[in-house]
Parts: structure tokens; sequence; C-alpha cells
């Protein structure tokens, strides 16, 4: 066991776990930060994706001993209040299934967004490629990424339509 | 946004029934309540209810709370079941807070399988609703002097218009909450729905954008411990022996023993330590002698030499004279659930109780195996429904509350949360039977279709037999199947539509292969054999015909295309719906397959939320599609051979279709589920525009395991 000072979503917290205790475990059983999710392990499923720095990162392949002084940010840390374009679109466009991979959909999509404010189809394809969602809800996250981006330049919310 | 009232991150929750609230309410049933009362407490003997249902609970504020019976695994219910409530009650959605009930006889059917939740809680939950603002009418028309009937409500208020006179709900629930029960009310006419058919979005939708905790393995209790439970991977294994000592002392490791013996629950190695990842460590160090049983003997190729003998065993009869023969063989492999959430469950056992938190989807049956397994009566376990994530049929079985519960039995007064691991969940699910199709037809000369045989073979166990009531045996006189069955071993069980998911990929692609031998259009061909198809209970081939005419239209069916693309189509009728599904891809010359466009017609009765009907089946149809283009369970040696995502691929974001259009019949008959009905016609659809696209029949699951080349 070792003594790790972290910097989550702007809070300084000290975690005591083994060296190679993966963050996506540091974060759910050590910091009770449960949003971020275990689908795979092994990187393939992106259900534990946070941002390391701003940059959309596997939780479940970052060593807590690797993150160091990093700023680390989670679904809880997206926007508590869930005033994030992309939550408020997820909500408006009704984007979650059984919602156990929107977390790590929404932190890759936020990362997406930052980069390339109002991406086209072929750019959101490729930036979420690493995001499996076992419902299949492709359509609405499509939908839900683009109404995010309208949001975001001052579009006002459309009336409940999902299509 | 919606509020819900309910998070596994909770303490401790407990449950009261009450005759009426405390600030004078009116509670029809039994209201839910979380506190810090002692766990004794909390299971004491409820007072008899007041009130024939459980679903509504009215506080003096106006404070309007409705129960969600069913478990949430995508499917919706969550929101769709307490808005049939609403819709009867005459509350204004924004006025209702929705809790999940928990395991508990009140509340009636809380399986949620086979695309049941709705049709069986429609008429239920309409009269809970119903009853209670008859409760209210009456109360009002008492405090007023006045008829009930001249009493009317208007969302969340009674109102006399003769002296214009009006009260709240919340005004009324004390002296609702004394009147007695009203019998024979009556129900809306659909026409004067306003809340049903409208979208409503998932009320838990702002927990899950925020990370809020909800699902199973989000549980948290003050000084839980984490398990896992190891099988054997060979199924039926038991274990002989395993390094315990070694594994007691990785670091973190509380505890590790052997479970045998215990009825219902498979031979395995716990493992408990102070967090996950403690002991998936220490489960990677985990050496066990098996006895692998009998099951070692099967392997998925011998299956395949085996179900070629029992079809040859069953021949079709001869053909008609004049009759051309069409034959083909279909196969599809076995499947896995693969839940994005890993199977778990948190239980603690304490002063002879166990309680637990259980993301399933018949709770009852995870119940039952705790109760003839530990020799712990039902009223002595409590079963909370989390959020699941993910269940297309998986989480029925329960296995993980059974397993839980005989650790945390062991570890009396301690919490503890039981994780698979994705490994053992690909290892250990209740997999999606094989099957062949083995099909012999007779056309005559104008092309219709004079006999048809099919030589069927599956597993001994799980669901997914075939029968010649469906389409399109019931259209062909005469027609025959002959179903045969593998050795059991191989567990097996309800994957997402059991039975059509492959049943009907095949018969429909061997539909389109007949309408391309007989050299007709497919679509006029499938029409002509709806109008032949005799009337079968269950079976309206009007309502099929009509969602097939509604997709093919939309869809623009019979475009010329140039080569390499293709339109294909197929219907079904699963759970009571009836579906027609149209695709639109495109095949490079390399024979990578895209899907252009995914256009589908459904007949399921009245909508009871049209963003979540829409929702079930955009996500079927591309389950459907993502099972039969890329995923398959092998078995080698008894056991599953594919161990996570990289060798079980699922669909992603860049493989599907840019283009859904999702069209509903409108109808006032009662609604059918729809988590389930999409998804059996997806598939057919894209394997028959792929042949349309390129001549290529596929006729084995899954499609990349063919080659899609052209030239």
């Amino acid at each position: 066991m070792s003594k790790y000072t972290l910097n989550v979503n702007g809070q300084v917290r000290t975690v005591d776990v083994a060296s190679d205790t993966p963050m996506l475990w540091v974060l759910r059983d050590a910091l009770g930060l449960v949003g971020t999710k275990y689908g795979c392990g092994i990187g393939e499923c992106g259900a534990c994706t946070i941002h390391l720095d701003g940059t959309p990162t596997r939780a479940c392949q970052t060593q807590v001993s690797s993150v160091g002084r990093k700023s680390v940010t989670t679904i809880e840390g997206l926007d508590p209040a869930g005033k994030h374009p992309l939550q408020k679109a997820w909500c408006e466009l009704d984007v979650p299934q059984c919602g156990y991979c929107q977390a790590g959909q929404l932190m890759t999509a936020a990362a997406l967004l930052k980069s390339n404010p109002h991406p086209n189809d072929a750019e959101i394809d490729r930036a979420m490629g690493g995001n499996l969602c076992r419902c299949a809800s492709y359509y609405r996250i499509r939908s839900g990424i683009k109404r995010a981006a309208e949001l975001a330049s001052g579009h006002t919310p459309v009336e409940g339509g999902s299509r | 946004m919606k509020h819900t009232s309910d998070s596994p991150s909770m303490d401790r929750r407990h449950f009261v029934k009450v005759s009426a609230l405390a600030g004078g309410g009116l509670l029809i049933g039994t209201h839910v309540l979380f506190g810090e009362l002692a766990a004794a407490e909390s299971l004491a003997p409820a007072p008899a209810d007041f009130a024939p249902n459980a679903f509504v609970s009215i506080s003096s504020s106006g404070a309007v709370s409705i129960i969600a019976p069913n478990s949430e695994m995508g499917q919706g219910v969550k929101t769709s079941l307490p808005m049939i409530v609403a819709e009867e009650l005459d509350v204004a959605w924004e006025q209702v807070t929705v809790t999940q009930g928990d395991l508990n006889p009140a509340y009636g059917r809380q399986t949620s399988v086979g695309s049941q939740s709705t049709p069986a809680n429609f008429l239920p939950l309409r009269r809970a609703g119903a009853t209670a603002r008859a409760l209210l009418l009456q109360a009002a028309a008492q405090t007023w002097g006045v008829p009930v009937s001249d009493c009317t409500t208007e969302t969340g208020s009674v109102i006399h218009r003769a002296s214009n006179r009006r009260a709240t709900y919340g005004e009324l629930a004390a002296t609702a909450a004394s009147l007695t029960l009203p019998v024979n009310v009556p129900l809306k006419d659909p026409k004067d729905f306003r809340l049903l058919g409208t979208r409503v979005p998932g009320v838990d939708n702002p927990k899950i954008v925020t990370g809020v905790p909800l699902f199973g393995i989000d549980v948290q209790l003050p000084g839980m411990l984490y398990a896992t439970y190891t099988k054997c991977p060979v199924f039926g294994g038991k274990v002989v022996s395993a390094n315990l000592d070694v594994v007691k002392a990785r670091p973190g490791v509380r505890d590790a023993f052997v479970l045998d013996g215990v009825e219902g629950l498979p031979s395995g190695v716990a493992i408990v330590a102070d967090s996950t990842w403690n002991a998936f460590s220490a489960t990677d160090k985990l050496q066990v002698q098996w006895n692998e049983g009998a099951a070692v003997t099967q392997n998925s190729v011998e299956m395949a030499k085996h179900a070629e003998q029992l079809a040859s065993a069953t021949p079709a009869p001869a053909l008609p004279s004049g009759a051309k023969a069409v034959q083909a063989v279909y196969h599809y492999p076995f499947l896995a659930h693969a839940t994005l959430e890993p199977q778990n469950c948190t239980a603690v056992f304490k002063n002879g109780v166990m309680e637990m938190w259980a993301p399933s989807q018949i709770p009852a049956v995870g119940q039952g195996l705790v109760s003839r397994g530990l020799g712990i009566a039902p009223k002595d376990i409590v079963v909370h429904i989390t959020r699941l994530g993910g269940g297309f049929g998986r989480r029925g079985s329960n296995e993980f509350s059974i397993e839980v519960g005989a650790i945390a039995k062991r570890l009396e007064g301690t919490p503890v949360k039981l994780m698979w691991t994705r490994e053992h969940d690909f290892a250990h699910d209740n997999y999606r039977s094989n099957g062949w199709h083995y099909f012999t037809a007779g056309l005559d000369g104008a092309g219709k279709i004079v006999a048809l045989h099919d030589a069927f073979v599956k597993m001994q166990s799980g669901p997914g037999d075939m029968s010649a009531n469906g389409f399109p045996f019931n259209a062909i006189p005469g027609s025959q199947v002959s179903s045969s069955k593998l050795p059991g071993g191989i567990p097996t069980g309800f994957w997402r539509a059991p039975g059509d998911n492959g049943n009907v990929w095949a018969t429909q692609c061997f539909v389109d292969e007949l309408a391309h031998a007989a050299g007709r259009d497919p679509l006029s061909f499938t029409l002509d054999l709806l109008g032949r198809t005799s009337y079968q209970p269950g079976f309206d081939a009007q309502r099929m015909t009509s969602v097939l005419k509604l997709a093919t239209d939309r869809a623009g069916w019979g475009r010329q295309c140039p080569r390499g693309e293709g339109q294909g189509f197929a219907i079904t009728r699963t759970m009571g719906a009836y579906v027609a599904v149209v695709a639109d891809v495109v095949v490079s010359q390399a024979g990578e397959l895209a899907i252009k466009k995914i256009t589908a017609a459904v007949d399921a009765g009245t909508i009871i939320n049209l963003s979540a009907a829409e929702a079930q089946v955009q996500g079927a149809i591309l389950d459907g599609i993502s099972a039969a283009w890329f995923q398959k369970i092998t078995i080698e040696r008894g056991a599953a051979a594919q161990t996570n995502f990289d060798e079980y691929p699922m669909l992603r974001m860049n493989d599907s279709p840019r283009l859904m259009e999702v069209h509903f019949v409108k109808s006032n008959l009662p609604p059918t589920g729809l988590g389930e009905p999409a998804l059996p016609a997806a598939a057919p659809a894209v394997c028959n525009a792929v042949f349309a696209a390129t001549g290529k029949r596929i006729r084995t699951l899954p499609i990349i395991s063919e080659s899609l080349k052209w030239s």
C-alpha cells in the first residue's frame, strides 16, 4: 500500500492503495466516485473514460502511480449541476437507454467538442468509436453531440423532438 | 428536471406500510420511505393496506409519488409504467416523483422479461391511478356537499364548475384517505389520453449524466467488502482443491474459501478483499484443481457434425410432382449477453435477515434461490431492485444472488459486494443456443411455394424451439418442422427475443431466397404469402401486411441500385408486436459492408412513451445487427473460448447507420412490450440487402465469417 495525492475534480484527495491499482478502482472504491464504470478492464469498451489534463483516458488502463499531478476529471466533475451542453442535450433527446456506458460516452464527447466545437458525422464516428453502447443508443448519441454543439453556440432548446 | 427518490448509495433503505402519511396525506397502498430505522423495525410485519394497490401516494403538500414496480434495464419501464398511473390519476408529469419499488408482492408482477412489463401492468396501473382519482373526486364532493358526478379533475385538482370551486389533490388527500375504496372505477377513453403517446425522457437521465449512483455495481455500504467467485471454466465442473493459503496472503484479502454442496450454487472459490482491485488481483493468483465433469467433451465443431446427423435423420417428405426443389442450410452460433455492467450483487446478512441489492430482471428468482440454498424464509430476504446496466435476458437467472448470499451468510454482519470480472461474465453466461435450419422447399411452375420442410436442430436446454405455427409455415398447407436436440451440458437461456432472434433470421432469409428462385420481387412474393396465410391465433396477417407496406413504402422499396448497393427487408411478429425492417446497404468490391439506412415500421398497439418506444426499436435493430454481423461464442473443451470484447466484437458508432426511421402504426389496441420485438427482423433485412447488392447469400452467422468480396 502507498499513499497518493491526486487532483480529482478540482479537489486534492489522498488515497492509500496498491501502486498497481487502476484509477478506475481508486475512483470507485477508494473515493466513492462510482460514476466511472467498469466494463471490460482491458481498454476495449470505454465505459471508464475520464479526463487526465483534459485528454480522454481509460481509467482501467491507468495505474494510480502514473497519474502524479495531472488533473483528473470524472463524470461527477463534468458539471455537477448537469448544465454542460452535452448533459442538457442527453436529457433533452433522451439519449440513455440502460445508461451504463453514458458516463464514458459523455467524457469522450466532451473532449471532442472542446477540440472541435462542430464535428461532422465522420468526425463524431472517429472520436466515439472506442466507446461501446450495449443498448446501441448510437443514433441518439450522434444526435446528442450535434445538439450539444448547437446549445453551446447559443441555440435554444427544441420542443420535445428526438428524431 | 424530474426527481427520483432512490439511490443505492443510501446507507439503508426502509419499507414501511402505513395507511396515511404523517402529514395527513393519501396513500394508496404501500409507501416506501428512506431513513435510519433499525433493520428489525424495517422488517416488522406491515399493517394491512387500506388500498387495493400499492402504487400512488399523495402528500398534503400535493407531492405525488408513484412506484415503478419493474426493473429498469434501458427498456424504459421506470418512466413508462408510472406514466400509465399518472395518466389515469390526471396529474401533471412534473408533479410526480418516481420511486423504484423493491421486491414486494403488493406490486404484482415484478418480472421484466418477455417484453411483458407493459402489457401485464397496463390495466392494473390504469386502475391504480383511476382508483386514486375516484377517491379524490369523492373527497371533494363530500367536502363541498355536491354530487360526485358534478365534479371533475384537471391536472392535480378537483373542480366543481357550477360553484367555481377548486381543491388540489394535496388539499383533498387527508379526506380521501378516510374513504372506502370504490369498485369498478371507470377508465379513461384512450382518445382522451394526454400523457400516453407523448415523448417523456427517462426519469433517471439527470442522475445518469452526472454520475449519481444508480446501478447494482454502484452500491456502497459502510464497512463493505468486495468478493469474487470463481467457478470451473468447464460447465458443471467442481472444485477439488485450491491454493487458498497463497490467495489469503495477497494484499487486502480478508478471506478465501471453497463453497460446495449449497443447493442452487455451482461449486467455486470465494475471495473476499478490501477493494475490488485487490479481490481481482488475488483472483489472478488463484489456482484450482478442477474435476471438470462430462461437459469437457463438448465443442462447437462436433456439435455441427452431430446437428447434420440429426437433421439427416428427419428428411423432408417427397415434394409434389413437378415441384422445383430449393434447399439451404442456415446456422447461427451461441451468443453471450455481454451486458456492459458485469453481473454483480450486494448483500448483508444480519439478525437472521438477508438484505440484498440486486440488478435483477426477476428479483423473486434470486430471493427463491437464496431461500432454498441457505434456508432463509422469503420474508427474511429483503431485495432492493437497483438499475440494471443492461439485461437482454441475462439477469433473470440470478446466480449472483445465491453466490453473494452464500458469501454474506458466512461473513455474517459484513456487507459484501460480489463482482464478476468481465472474463467471468463471458465464461458463465446462459448463452443464446446455437441452431441449424435444414430447409427444403418446393416451387410450382408459377413460382408458388407448394411445400416447405425445416429440419431444425438446437441445444437440448433453453428456449428457442421451432414450430410450424409461425410465418411462413402458416401460409403453406402441409408445411412441417422436425425439431431435434443436441445433448445438454452447455448453459443456454433467454437472450433478447428468444427463438425469434435466430429463427426469424433463417426463415426470412430463406423466404427471400425462394422469391429469387421463383424469379419474383421479394416484396410481392411475401405480400402474396401473407395473403394466403390462414388465420392463426396470435398472427394477424393484416397487421403484418400493413407494417410491411408502410416500411417498404417509406424506404422507397424497388429503387434501382447499382451493383454493390442493395435493399432487403424482413418481417416478424414477436412478443405480440408486428415489425418490418428495410435495410439499405453498400458492399465495396473488397467486401466491406456499410449499412446506410434502416427503415422500420412497428405495430405495437398503444404507445405509452413515444421516446422510449422509438429508442427501443432503434436499439433492438442495432443489437440484432451487431450480433449477426460480429458475434459468436465458440465452445472448446466444454468452455466458452471468447473472454472479452477484443474477442467478441460489438457494433460501434462508426458501423452504426446514420439514417434510421421508425414509423409506428397508430392504434388503440392494448400495448405490447417493445424491448424485444424489433430485433429479429434486423439481421435478415441486412443479409437480404447484402444478397441484393452482391449476389452473396449469407447462411452462416456471424456475417464477418463470410467473404463479401465481389467483382
